[in-house]
């Protein structure tokens, strides 16, 4: 077991090297860099020519006319070393007083959203391969092909509308207007909650409807099984025998994807964000995205993928703690 | 004559997409207690979904005709109408392990991969033996050392995939008798393993049976292991038996054409210089069952005009021997 | 005697010789046709297939099928509501389906200038008019659109957005950039697929174990993001048709890590197969192998594979224009579209914006469709439903 999870982790490091080098590259991708934005930045509005040569000196300062290479190894030396992400242009602060605690509300926003896709796909896609072929299983099936097929925004707008129907106009956001900029406190933490609930069901929506035919498949599957005919035969009493035997088995490959859901729910999030109007990591990346701001953009895609990349980890883990064939290597 | 178990008039019907099939038709047989009967026929003749019906372990596509007949005596000396049992009885969860143990022909597929060999034996001690914790554990380490498995402490708590074929197949046995069957019903459980490891696990079930006074069914396709292990056999062509009695006799006295090819295609030391005679053609599926006698498309002896026209009934001869044959019927006519 | 038997053998019924034939024709079809005969019984799959071919269809032809060209603007008529065709008004009935005109008043409210129907004025539809000019598949001059109405009217099937422009008339010509850019990406990214996983699966060791360490890094970061990332970094004064195959280059970029690792694997477990060491015994050339003696055995996963890709390509482009880093005005996709419809407020007042939002959706739906239907019937033991 030890030199599993030692693999895994070695794995988890490698992966994340390659990761930050493909993010410094979308970094360094747009035209121009930092010193042209930040030169626009500081001088517009004030009436002075920007010249090449105030760029020119912006560039050395922050040694931007260094290699890439060297420029790469500077910006991952100071995430991994001192936790600086670099400085955010459009804001001229640092990424990190940018950032937050929006990284606690990404994540407090992607536990939720997990906990509903589980708490919903898993029960349900085991009772529809039970009971296949049976109304509820075919409809069950129908909502899965639409779930997968309704884009994301359009879902959001529509649970906004409906939300703004019937629960009045607080629904969106993350905070009530009154906690939004105020320090965190027991009731700052319950009114989140009440706000969490939208936006992990919109994100945990497309998660539930993949996840729902993955159970369903693996449950019909194994409940074909010739071990679940050999327990049967055994005299194994039938619920049991189903929870015992098929149902613990068709929960593995939802172990093995939870980093691909996260990816998933991670992938949307900009854009629910952006349209329910929350205030965390995928609505800063888009902001940033448009604004050119790529060291904000590039320190969220970073943290972002090295959630999924943990998320991995986890689900590894998971798996061979549940699947002994896996943990033994065999 | 002590009958465990008696089977009358069997029907077994698929619905398939290409609409309903009879694998089984009118399939009768007995066990008596403490005997072996022994199934064989080729692949497809019926003979799993026969013992899975005794057990009711067919799918939810099958059904039973009206007619069938399925009566067991369990140990407290009642009769169980096997036919009649509901998915949720009881007395149907008490038959299957309790009663009937079942060994299956692939032993890796058998077992539940995420559970350890002992979990899943203790399971079953619990659920007919009425023992718990300790003495269960120790009861499934007993059985091990029974079938053969060395240093069974430690065995008891590996996977499966931890054990080679034969050992699993051991493990399959002892996993079968750790709830005292009164009957145990072996499908084809060799067939998967080496030769070496056949004989071995075929000695094995002899003298099991023997110590512990079990009936047995044997299904096989191979008559020569059914000479070894069955007091009585009954050959199976595509969903009927055509051809039962007492092995020795069976054997010595073949008189169904299909029993007589089965016999041949059997390879033996002293003729190994001659070429085996397998039997011709193949089995054709259920859906498109000959008209007449089924075996008349392979029949060497077939007789136009007869065995195309209509089914040969069951004709005894003799002392619990009975052949599904027109030939014979004809022959035994004219004498 | 064969003659005798004959005779003998109970003579062959109609019903017998039919079965007896659909066999042997089903034993010698090939295994395309055997695959189209298994699709053709799904249901689904099939009314998916004419969904597609439907929108293709009417995509190819906006020009004759959308009677406004996609920019045109009817300054009266700014918001306005869809104009569906009736038969019977208050004013009586007509064979020739007919909609109303409109003409402009002051809200009394905001003051301001709106179109509001005219019962009293009719004006009937008529097909094959004569309208804008415009070049059918971008060479045919044309100048006859499917319908209209006359008297020098227009007619607005489903509304206009704010700035008077045909909604109808757009979506057709989304249908087409967002049909053509699915299909370009995928292409793109499965000409990728094809070299790195064959690459990979066809050499396997070390240059696989490095293909597929960077395969799973562009897997591993969340898709959207980065296809943001990529098209963040597009120069704002690209032209329109830069733009347009940036996107597919972008989409087809990032796609191409699943496909690849599906192909790679079936290579793999191909690769000692006996007619492959035997090719590459006689000294074939890899590539040649992978063309003719590998990729056959599997090219119908493949379609498959290609056919299912299709639907994340699709909300992707739609995902990323909505948000702005996609295709830009003036081009029109369904993504373009709906950058209008984000807010509830246009749910409540022009809830019309939101069509092409259903195409979104009916395509991609009809995408998995077909794409399980042809799993199903390429690979029959797979799940049967
Ligand atoms: N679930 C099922 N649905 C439809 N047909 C079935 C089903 N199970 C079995 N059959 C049919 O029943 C026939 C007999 O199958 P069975 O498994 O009993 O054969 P067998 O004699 O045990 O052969 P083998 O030696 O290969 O195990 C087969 O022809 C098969 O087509
Ligand atoms: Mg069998």
């Amino acid at each position: 077991m030890a030199r599993f999870v030692l693999e895994r982790l070695l794995g988890m490091v490698l992966t994340l090297f390659l990761v930050s080098i493909m993010v410094y590259f979308i970094m360094e991708l747009p035209p121009g860099d930092y010193a042209d934005r930040f030169a626009f930045r500081k001088y517009s509005g004030t009436g002075v020519t920007v010249t090449e040569a105030m760029i020119e000196e912006i560039r050395r300062d922050l040694g931007l006319d260094r290699p890439a290479y060297l420029r790469y190894f500077d910006w991952i030396s100071g995430i991994v070393l001192r936790g600086d992400f670099g400085m955010a242009y459009s804001f001229l602060t640092p990424v990190t007083n940018v950032l937050g605690d929006k990284v606690w509300l990404t994540l407090g926003l992607l536990f939720a959203t997990l906990l509903i896709t589980y708490a919903v796909s898993i029960p349900i896609g085991i009772y529809a391969a039970v009971r296949r072929g049976s109304a509820a299983d075919y409809g069950l099936t129908v909502f899965s092909y639409l779930g997968l097929a309704l884009p994301n925004f359009l879902l959001a707008l529509i649970m906004l509308y409906c939300a703004n129907r019937w629960f009045g106009a607080s629904v969106g956001g993350l905070f009530s207007p009154q906690f939004e900029n105020a320090p965190w406190s027991l009731a700052k933490v319950w009114d989140l909650v009440k706000h969490l609930w939208l936006p992990a069901f919109v994100l945990a929506w497309s998660a539930v409807a993949y996840q729902l035919q993955t159970v369903r498949a693996t449950m019909s599957d194994e409940l074909n099984k010739l071990s679940v005919v050999a327990a049967r035969a055994r005299g194994v009493p039938e619920t049991r025998l189903l929870v015992k035997y098929p149902a613990r088995l068709a929960i593995n490959p939802v172990v093995s994807t939870i980093g691909f859901d996260v990816n998933r729910i991670f992938s949307e999030l900009p854009i629910v964000a952006a349209v329910l109007g929350l205030t965390e990591l995928g609505d800063l990346l888009l902001k940033a995205y448009l604004d050119l701001d790529m060291n904000v953009a590039g320190a969220i895609l970073l943290m972002l993928t090295t959630i999924i990349v943990v998320m991995n980890f986890v689900s590894d883990l998971l798996l061979g703690w549940l699947d002994p064939r896996i943990r033994m290597g065999a | 004559m002590d009958r465990l178990l008696s089977v009358e008039n069997l029907s077994i019907s698929f619905r398939t997409d290409e609409g309903p099939i009879t694998p089984v038709q009118g399939v009768s047989f007995g066990v008596d207690r403490g005997r072996t009967l022994g199934i064989v026929g080729e692949s497809g003749s019926g003979k799993s979904v026969s013992t899975k019906a005794l057990m009711r372990l067919l799918p939810g596509s099958a059904s039973l005709s009206p007619e069938t007949r399925m009566r067991y005596r369990a140990k407290n000396g009642e009769t169980v109408a096997i036919e009649t049992l509901k998915p949720r009885d009881r007395a149907l969860r008490r038959l299957r392990g309790g009663e009937i143990g079942m060994i299956f022909q692939e032993p890796m597929a058998s077992f539940s991969p995420v559970y350890s060999i002992g979990n899943q034996m203790i399971e079953t001690i619990r659920l007919h033996r009425g023992l718990g914790g300790r003495a269960a554990r120790d009861l499934a380490v007993e059985m091990l050392a029974k079938v053969g498995i060395s240093s069974p402490e430690t065995r008891v708590d590996q996977y499966p995939h931890e054990m080679s074929g034969g050992m699993r197949q051991r493990a399959m046995i002892a996993l079968a008798l750790s709830a005292g069957p009164a009957l145990l019903i072996a499908d084809e459980p060799t067939t998967a393993l080496d030769v070496t490891i056949q004989a071995q696990v075929l000695d094995l079930m002899r003298d099991l049976q023997r110590d512990l006074g079990m009936a047995m069914i044997f299904i096989t396709h191979d008559l020569g292991v059914i000479a070894q292990i069955a007091d009585e056999v009954a050959v199976m062509y595509l969903g009927t038996i055509v051809e039962r009695g007492p092995t020795r006799e069976v054997i010595r006295r073949p008189l169904h054409p299909y029993t007589r090819g089965l016999l041949e295609a059997i390879p033996a030391i002293d003729r190994l210089d001659a070429r085996l005679k397998p039997v011709p053609g193949d089995i054709p599926s259920p859906s498109q069952r000959p008209s007449g006698c089924p075996f008349r498309t392979r029949c060497p002896e077939a007789v136009p005009g007869l065995c195309d026209r209509a089914a040969p009934r069951e004709t005894a001869v003799g002392e619990g021997r009975a052949v599904r044959c027109h030939l014979h019927d004809a022959a035994r006519a004219a004498a | 005697m064969a003659v005798l038997d004959d005779l003998r053998a109970p003579a062959e019924t109609r019903a017998e010789r039919r079965e007896r034939e659909r066999r042997e024709r089903y034993y010698a079809a090939s295994q395309w046709t055997l695959i189209w005969w298994r699709f053709r019984r799904h249901r689904a799959a099939m009314a998916g297939l004419a969904v597609l071919g439907l929108m293709a269809f009417l995509g190819l032809f906006a020009e004759f099928f959308a009677p406004y060209g996609q920019t045109t603007r009817n300054a009266q008529y700014l918001n306005g509501a869809p104009q569906w065709p009736m038969f019977c008004d208050a004013n009586g009935c007509s064979a020739r389906p007919f909609i109303h005109g409109t003409r402009t008043e002051r809200d009394p409210v905001t003051l301001r200038s709106r179109a509001v129907p005219d019962p009293d004025m009719r004006l009937y539809v008529r097909f094959f008019v004569e309208g804008e000019p415009a070049r059918l598949l971008g060479f045919l001059p044309i100048s006859t659109r499917f319908f209209g109405v006359d008297g020098g009217g227009r007619i607005h099937l489903w509304g206009t957005d704010d700035l008077g422009r045909d909604v109808f008339s757009r979506t057709l010509f989304a249908t087409r950039t967002s049909l053509s850019i699915g299909v370009m990406g995928v292409v793109i990214s499965f000409v990728l697929a094809l070299i790195i996983g064959g690459v990979a699966g066809y050499f396997g060791g070390i240059v696989d174990s490095v293909i597929q360490r960077v395969t799973e890094v562009i897997r591993v970061i969340p898709v959207i993001p980065l296809y943001m990332g990529l098209a963040a970094a597009m120069p704002r004064d690209w032209t329109t048709t830069q733009v347009y195959f940036a996107m597919t280059l972008i989409l087809g970029l990032v796609g191409w890590p699943t496909l690849a690792r599906r192909i790679r694997s079936q290579l793999l477990s191909i690769r000692n197969e006996d007619y492959v060491v035997a090719a590459r015994l006689a000294g074939a050339r890899p590539s040649r192998i992978i063309a003719t003696h590998m990729l056959p055995s599997f090219t119908s996963f493949i379609i498959v594979d290609l056919v299912i890709s299709f639907p994340y390509m699709i909300l992707s482009e739609t995902a990323l224009s909505f948000v702005g880093l996609g295709l830009r005005p003036p081009a029109v996709s369904w993504g373009v579209m709906l950058q209008q419809a984000q807010s509830v407020r246009v749910i409540e007042q022009t809830p019309w914006l939101f069509i092409p939002a259903a195409f979104v959706v009916l395509a991609v739906l009809a995408f998995t469709l077909v794409g399980d239907g042809l799993r199903d019937a390429a690979d029959p033991y797979s799940e049967a439903r």
